[in-house]
């Protein structure tokens, strides 16, 4: 029997294998026409010399011919032939000819093998996966004949196929850049050697060639690969390496052996190479076919119309003007209108006061903080690297979310914004440039979105080659879900199970970022900085910063010092008889990390804890003395530092001008490299014909690979048809509740096809000759009476539209977590509109309850400044939704639980907020005249508008009832009211 | 487009993901509580209503005791006799095989710290520093060949939770309070009891609910004071206005969901309010030892040390499965069983405090008649080396061990009585019935009548499973 090629990840994988898979075996199985039969087990199955065949089996169990007439060539054409055909390569699997069989599929799994259960053909049809449901099963007969075959061999009568494997250079080449590479690469070419090219193997280093093309027993990597003295011991965790596995290092010596070949075929190039895995039919699906405009209508109120007739409905009446002033406000900026704003658009007299309304708000700089913050969704952020439990900081990410704000507010053109963000290195040849202006500044702070994702590769553990490749996996995934509606990282290990995206396309996406992100050129977390300023940033910088440096450093000390007396305090309190060289053994044991305690240091330890956790009517005037210092000392640093002139730094991604070659990995797994892929965008996305054309954009200048510019371009070009459908649907999905195409995320065929593909178009085609741009899109949506209609529920839209998809009423909607708390800061006169810096600081207690701290005035700034650590995200966030980033968010879930009831109605600071609220109320009028008008002022503030007759009755009879409550205290009267409106349906969700 | 047809269920399918208001759930109830259809929709409800299993199940409610750090399987379940014969030789394997830090820390071969008697009718190995979890030895299965993918805390706690190295993904708990719901609607599906100590090593990321929606997260009964975040009042209000404000937002809330009929969202949102009240008045409750017998505070170790903390969480753990809660997960702190220094002290300490607390629950259970429908899972993330440390100058503890640990199972449709699984003569790795972390999630899921392959949750095109891609083993041979 023949072995094709490794089937040792079907044998038991044992554990030690697992961890150990970062040495794994590497082997290709991509080969076209190589295919060779009879060759010892192990991963270098195809490798090796030619065995005869087995004893002929009878024409009947040959592949081509059967005694019944029907031979397996001719049931694989028909039952998989719609997929898996000479021109259909559905998974680059080709079924209709032996060596298609031989080869197999992307997978690299065996098609057939020694034993049925071994053949990967086999374990697919027995357990019913192909043909997939909607394609007609296989006969008992037809499965039967397949099953023969592959027990003898799976033999075919055409032998003469079978090629001699030679390796050559893409054989070797992933396993030096796995192994070597970080030594003897582009980073480092420690003794003098580089192992990149053939040609600089041969040129050797120090100690000479590193082979002897013919000698691998003489060639000096070899040796030195097969003693262990490389990689050297003690480099392997420093420089995140694992040795060779044995069968890499027989690919090494058989490709020196057989002449270290260079490859001979056509490199992988979009355009270029034949493209038989995707076809036209793919392309078909509605997403991926170009924007076509309706040309019977021209406006969105027209296109809802038609389906509403369709179905016997119409639109509902408009919303009255108080619900509308509420809607776009929440809407543009997540804020209700103050009492003059409120007044002046509930009594304004011109016909067209909404377009004024709307045109008022999007210049309103809180616009962007509101829209912004889909975007950081979008793109993952948070202030955190996240992955290890300590959970580092980024202190630099707020860069990025300020230009995100300022990028919505200026209204920058979307297309431009794209670009900025995947390519905005490579737009201005920074480091050519005789002056730094705040434009290179912006680009390359806009790159921070390819550097959101969750990374732990900043830990002394955790920075291998799989860890980095989940990074890639993690940025990938935010591009092609966030911006193409593609769940491309479902390709990562096959093709993918729906859409018409074979795994090549995914790893041409990865090439296109490999020159920036390059898991075998990594840029450490200390690396991925630039200090870029303009000149009077820097002149600033100078000027402001050194006197509060100064300060900050003997605060942070005397913070520390105030700390060991509180721990000293508190252990001579509660512990009299412990004595004074434990309690300085308890501050040692601070020093160490948990795991590493003796016994003893654990025991003090412990008792310090118990000690901290007593309530406070429980500790002593001492303890609550340091205590209060120690606050103060933490206010004054955090005051301080937000005083000094920002770093210069800036967290960004750049093209390193060098981008290691890219491979396929079969099954994902990054030691298993495939065939070498070239940048390229989806294949579906174009015609099969047009190469992906990138150019190094500085040709005199830096080097740089030009990959991301010309996919950023690419995606942005007019005739693209996701990138505009993809935004207009987000954006329509923010106003309404849910998209035109309610899978956000996804346009693939597993999307939910759009409700109105036309209205869809038309949005798509109005937001590109619109100039990209984002706020025209916003007026054009909210000025139409579909947006500004009632979200009243009829018997009839209840009926016939039940699930609003035909938009016969505006959906009624919870507010989320950034508008519920800014619109209790507001209410409470305690929001602070300060823009940008540094995030603001978080304080968790030891229940975890994380709450924002006020700053010296007490006051708070919006929600979207607050600090994001992925590990203390603010409960009052987090109970409302605010998501977990993994690796970002496109549509938040919107949950109606009860913690949050429990957070409304009995959280402190919550109260405090609708205290001062009251406070507000009743500082606005004659506390003492009638009620009326203060409730009628609570609810213009609360909820822009005026209470209706129940309301008001309800209004007077609480408080008077609270009046008497509380033995005429009126202000706990008013406070106790304006408590419960906030916690009211009608506060937190919006008509 | 042809107008969707009308039925109940599209009707209520854009509620808001979680709880039905009474009226709702009134009309739907029949929905609810019938078969759960596995073809989900792009947007449907979430809640913790009971949902039928996909078979019968052996076990309707898991006490997960959780040991964070990484107990040592040769120090305390797992004997070598070869190991000890090694004692302060050099490992006679390759180090680089051991070492997860490189293989210059890698000491000499220790022998078991303590030592080891055969328990019960069953006859199964212990070592004598757990007298009272060996007294109950032959309920406990014991299962010697666990091994996961990770030497690191963070990546193995993500692994022996959600299944992933990576953060971000729904922890088991999670995921059977979104297959199962919970018996009692007074209360979550899943709580979790941390250790007034601290936090576990990775935190609130041991129970999150990942993607799922976060109505299956894991909720923290705090140790001390309310047991849940906001549970009281934190301000002053006399009781006279509290009713009054209450009534004040019954009436509002009537008044606002009456003027806007079939929005499915408010009545969704009443409901939460009502299930918070409920909450303010039972959690307390539940939370109140005073009602136990004193020979129960005696039998758990409340009030005594060094066992009372753990004592009171297996305690409230049982009462908590007593009321019908589907998934409670006891935690310590931060990661005691991590003897990389002194484990023999160390390890003590910790049995001290854990043993009899888990042996008391394991009888306490059995007494109540709820061993037999409760699984108590007993278990960490990784185990340890079988060659000490050198930390300092000294070798005195185990370094973390990704290739065999062990963990055991009791009650809840497990063979009592049986040990599983076989490591290699220094307990370094598994050589017989390897059990993975998905094949003991699998067998934890098919207990509670869950079959993994039926267990997910569309994402993106995706049907995300808590054990993954490839086909995970049920461990058929524990199974009683």
């Amino acid at each position: 029997m023949h072995r094709y090629s490794h089937s040792a990840a079907r044998l038991f994988f044992p554990p030690t294998l697992m961890f150990r898979s970062h040495f794994g075996a590497g082997c290709r199985l991509w080969h076209t026409a190589i295919i060779a039969l009879g060759v010892a087990a192990g991963c270098l199955g195809r490798t090796g010399a030619d065995e005869p065949s087995a004893a002929e089996p009878p024409n009947a169990l040959l592949f081509e011919s059967s005694a019944s007439g029907t031979s397996v060539q001719s049931i694989l054409a028909n039952r998989c032939g719609k997929c898996h055909s000479e021109t259909v390569r559905k998974g680059a699997l080709n079924l209709a000819k032996m060596e298609g069989i031989r080869t197999g599929g992307e997978t690299g799994e065996d098609l057939i093998a020694d034993t049925l259960d071994d053949s990967y053909l086999w374990t697919v049809i027995d357990n019913g996966e192909m043909p997939p449901d909607d394609q007609p099963p296989l006969t008992d007969p037809e499965i039967e004949q397949i099953k023969n075959w592959i027990q003898v061999g799976g033999q075919s009568s055409n032998q003469n196929q079978t090629t001699k494997v030679t390796l050559d250079h893409h054989d070797v080449t992933p396993i030096l850049l796995l192994r070597c590479n970080t030594c003897h690469g582009p980073q480092r070419t420690d003794g003098g050697l580089d192992l990149r090219s053939r040609e600089s193997m041969l040129t050797g280093g120090d100690s000479g060639p590193a082979m002897v093309v013919g000698q691998a027993d003489s060639s000096l990597m070899i040796k030195r690969i097969e003693s262990q003295q490389c990689p050297p011991s003690e480099s392997l965790l420093k420089f995140f390496v694992r040795r060779p596995s044995e069968t890499e290092i027989k690919t090494l010596r058989q490709w020196i052996d057989s002449g270290a070949k260079l490859s001979t075929q056509e490199t992988d190039r979009q355009g270029i190479t034949p493209d038989l895995l995707v076809t036209d039919q793919d392309r078909q699906h509605w997403a991926f076919q170009p924007i076509q405009p309706p040309t019977h209508a021209t406006s969105i109120d027209s296109l809802i119309a038609d389906k509403l007739i369709d179905a016997g409905l119409k639109r509902s009446p408009a919303a009255g003007r108080d619900t509308l002033i509420r809607r776009a406000y929440l809407d543009l900026t997540g804020l209700p209108p103050s009492w003059q704003e409120y007044q002046r658009w509930h009594h304004h007299q011109a016909d067209d006061w909404d377009a004024q309304m709307i045109d008022h708000l999007l210049d309103s700089p809180r616009y962007g903080e509101r829209w912004g913050r889909y975007w950081l969704d979008l793109a993952g952020y948070a202030d955190s690297e996240g992955g290890i439990s300590a959970d580092p900081l980024r202190p630099l990410a707020w860069k990025y979310r300020d230009y995100v704000i300022d990028a919505f507010n200026r209204d920058l053109p979307y297309d431009r914004f794209l670009i900025e963000q995947l390519a905005g290195d490579e737009l201005i040849d920074v480091d050519q440039a005789d002056k730094v202006t705040a434009e290179m500044v912006n680009n390359l702070v806009a790159t921070g979105f390819l550097r959101m994702s969750i990374d732990e590769t900043g830990s002394r553990t955790m920075n291998f080659v799989p860890e980095r490749l989940k990074v890639i996996d993690d940025a990938l995934a935010i591009v092609s879900k966030g911006l193409m509606g593609l769940t491309m990282e479902c390709a990562r290990c096959h093709t993918h199970k729906y859409d018409p995206l074979p795994q090549r396309d995914y790893y041409r996406l990865k090439a296109v970022f490999q020159g920036a992100l390059d898991e075998h050129d990594w840029r450490t977390f200390k690396n991925r900085k630039l200090s870029l300023a303009t000149k009077s940033q820097r002149e600033r910088i100078k000027q402001i910063n050194p006197p509060l440096e100064k300060q900050l450093r003997s605060l942070r000390n005397k913070d520390k010092q105030l700390n060991q007396q509180l721990t000293l305090q508190l252990l001579r309190d509660h512990y009299p008889e412990q004595s004074e060289r434990d309690h300085q053994e308890t501050l040692a044991a601070l020093r160490v990390a948990d795991n590493n305690r003796s016994l003893k240091q654990k025991r003090l330890f412990e008792r310090l804890v118990t000690a901290q956790l007593m309530p406070p009517d429980k500790q002593s005037a001492a303890i609550t003395a340091i205590e209060t210092q120690i606050e103060e000392t933490i206010t004054a640093i955090e005051t301080l530092e937000r005083q000094l002139v920002p770093s210069t730094q800036i967290r960004a991604l750049w093209d390193q001008g060098r981008p290691s070659p890219t491979y396929m990995l079969l099954r994902g797994e990054h030691d298993k490299p495939g065939a070498p892929v070239s940048p390229g965008v989806p294949a579906v996305l174009t015609d099969g014909e047009t190469p992906f054309d990138a150019r190094a954009p500085f040709p005199e200048g830096t080097p740089k690979s030009g990959r991301r510019l010309a996919f950023a371009k690419w995606l942005v070009t007019p005739q693209h048809p996701l990138t505009a459908r993809v935004m207009v649907n987000r954006i329509w999905s923010h106003h309404f509740g849910t998209g035109l195409v309610p899978t956000i995320d996804n346009f693939g065929v597993q999307g939910s096809p759009p409700t109105h593909p036309e209205l869809l178009d038309f949005l798509a085609d109005s937001f590109v000759k619109s100039g990209w741009s984002v706020k025209a899109m916003h007026r054009l949506i909210m000025t139409s009476k579909t947006y500004q209609q009632s979200s009243a529920i009829s018997k009839q839209t209840a009926e016939r539209d039940p699930q609003n998809l035909l938009y016969s009423r505006m959906n009624l909607r919870r507010m989320d977590a950034e508008a519920l708390r800014d619109s209790l800061l507001q209410l409470a006169n305690r929001l602070d509109v300060t823009t940008g810096g540094l995030p603001d600081p978080v304080s968790i207690d030891r229940d975890g309850q994380v709450t924002a701290k006020p700053n010296a005035a007490g006051r708070w700034r919006r929600s979207i400044y607050l600090q994001y650590r992925r590990t203390e995200i603010p409960s009052m966030m987090d109970t409302f939704d605010y998501p977990a980033m993994g690796p970002n968010c496109l549509t938040r879930n919107v949950s109606t639980v009860s913690p949050q009831a429990l957070l409304l109605m009995n959280n402190a600071r919550v109260r405090e907020l609708t205290d001062h609220f009251a406070q507000r109320i009743l500082e606005s009028n004659n506390v003492h005249g009638p009620i009326e008008p203060l409730i009628r002022r609570t609810y213009a503030l609360a909820l822009s508008r005026q209470p209706d007759q129940t309301e008001l009755q309800l209004g007077k009879q609480a408080i008077e009832a609270f009046i008497a409550d509380s033995d005429g205290d009126l202000p706990k009267a008013w406070q106790a009211y304006c408590h419960t409106l906030i916690n009211s349906a009608a506060f937190l969700f919006v008509d | 487009m042809p107008a969707p047809t009308p039925n109940r269920r599209d009707f209520f399918s854009n509620t808001r993901d979680g709880v039905f208001g009474v009226a709702l759930a009134s009309l739907l109830s029949q929905d609810l509580l019938g078969e759960e259809p596995r073809q989900q929709q792009a947007r449907r409800t979430y809640d913790n209503r009971p949902k039928k299993p996909h078979h019968a199940p052996a076990a309707t409610s898991i006490i997960h005791l959780f040991m964070n750090g990484g107990p040592s399987q040769m120090d305390l379940f797992d004997p070598k006799p070869q190991l000890d014969r090694f004692n302060g030789k050099p490992f006679p394997g390759s180090p680089e095989e051991i070492g997860n830090f490189g293989s210059a820390g890698v000491g000499v071969v220790m022998g078991s710290q303590y030592k080891f008697q055969q328990h019960g009718q069953s006859g199964m190995w212990m070592a004598d520093v757990l007298p009272e979890t060996a007294s109950m030895a032959d309920e406990l299965c014991m299962i010697r060949s666990m091994w996961t993918d990770h030497p690191n805390h963070d990546n193995a706690l993500y692994k022996i939770h959600s299944g992933r190295l990576f953060m971000g993904y729904p922890t088991l708990g999670s995921w059977v309070a979104y297959g199962l719901g919970s018996e009692n609607l007074d209360m979550p599906a899943y709580v979790v009891l941390t250790d007034p100590l601290g936090w576990p090593k990775n935190g609130a990321r041991n129970w999150t609910a990942g993607f799922l929606p976060p109505v299956y997260q894991g909720t923290v009964f705090r140790p001390t004071g309310a047991p849940v975040l906001n549970l009281k009042p934190q301000y002053q209000q006399s009781d006279a206005i509290n009713q009054s404000a209450r009534e004040l937002l019954r009436q509002l809330d009537q008044h606002h969901v009456s003027s806007r009929p079939h929005q499915a969202e408010l009545g969704a949102r009443i409901e939460s309010y009502e299930l918070a009240a409920r909450m303010q008045l039972t959690a307390s409750d539940t939370l109140d030892l005073n009602n136990e017998s004193q020979a129960t505070l005696d039998l758990y170790g409340v009030g005594k040390n060094p066992t009372d903390s753990f004592a009171r969480r297996c305690l409230l753990a049982r009462r908590l499965v007593e009321r019908g809660v589907r998934y409670v997960q006891v935690f310590l702190e931060e990661q005691p069983w991590d003897s990389h220094v002194d484990l023999k002290d160390n390890h003590r300490s910790v049995c001290q405090r854990t043993d009899r607390p888990v042996a008391a629950l394991l009888k306490d259970l059995k007494r109540m008649g709820l061993l037999d429908n409760t699984l108590v899972i007993w278990g960490g993330e990784f185990g340890r080396t079988p060659t000490a440390q050198k930390t300092g100058t000294r070798f005195t503890g185990r370094d973390h061990n990704m290739q065999a640990f062990t963990s055991w199972m009791a009650g809840g449709g497990t063979k009592g009585g049986l040990t599983y699984g076989e490591t290699d003569p220094f307990g370094h790795k598994v050589v017989e019935k390897p059990v993975s972390v998905h094949d003991f999630h699998a067998t934890i899921l098919h207990l509670l009548g869950l079959h993994h392959h039926n267990l997910f949750f569309p994402r993106s095109g995706l049907n995300e499973r808590l054990t993954g891609v490839n086909e995970p083993h049920v461990v058929q041979e524990i199974i009683a």
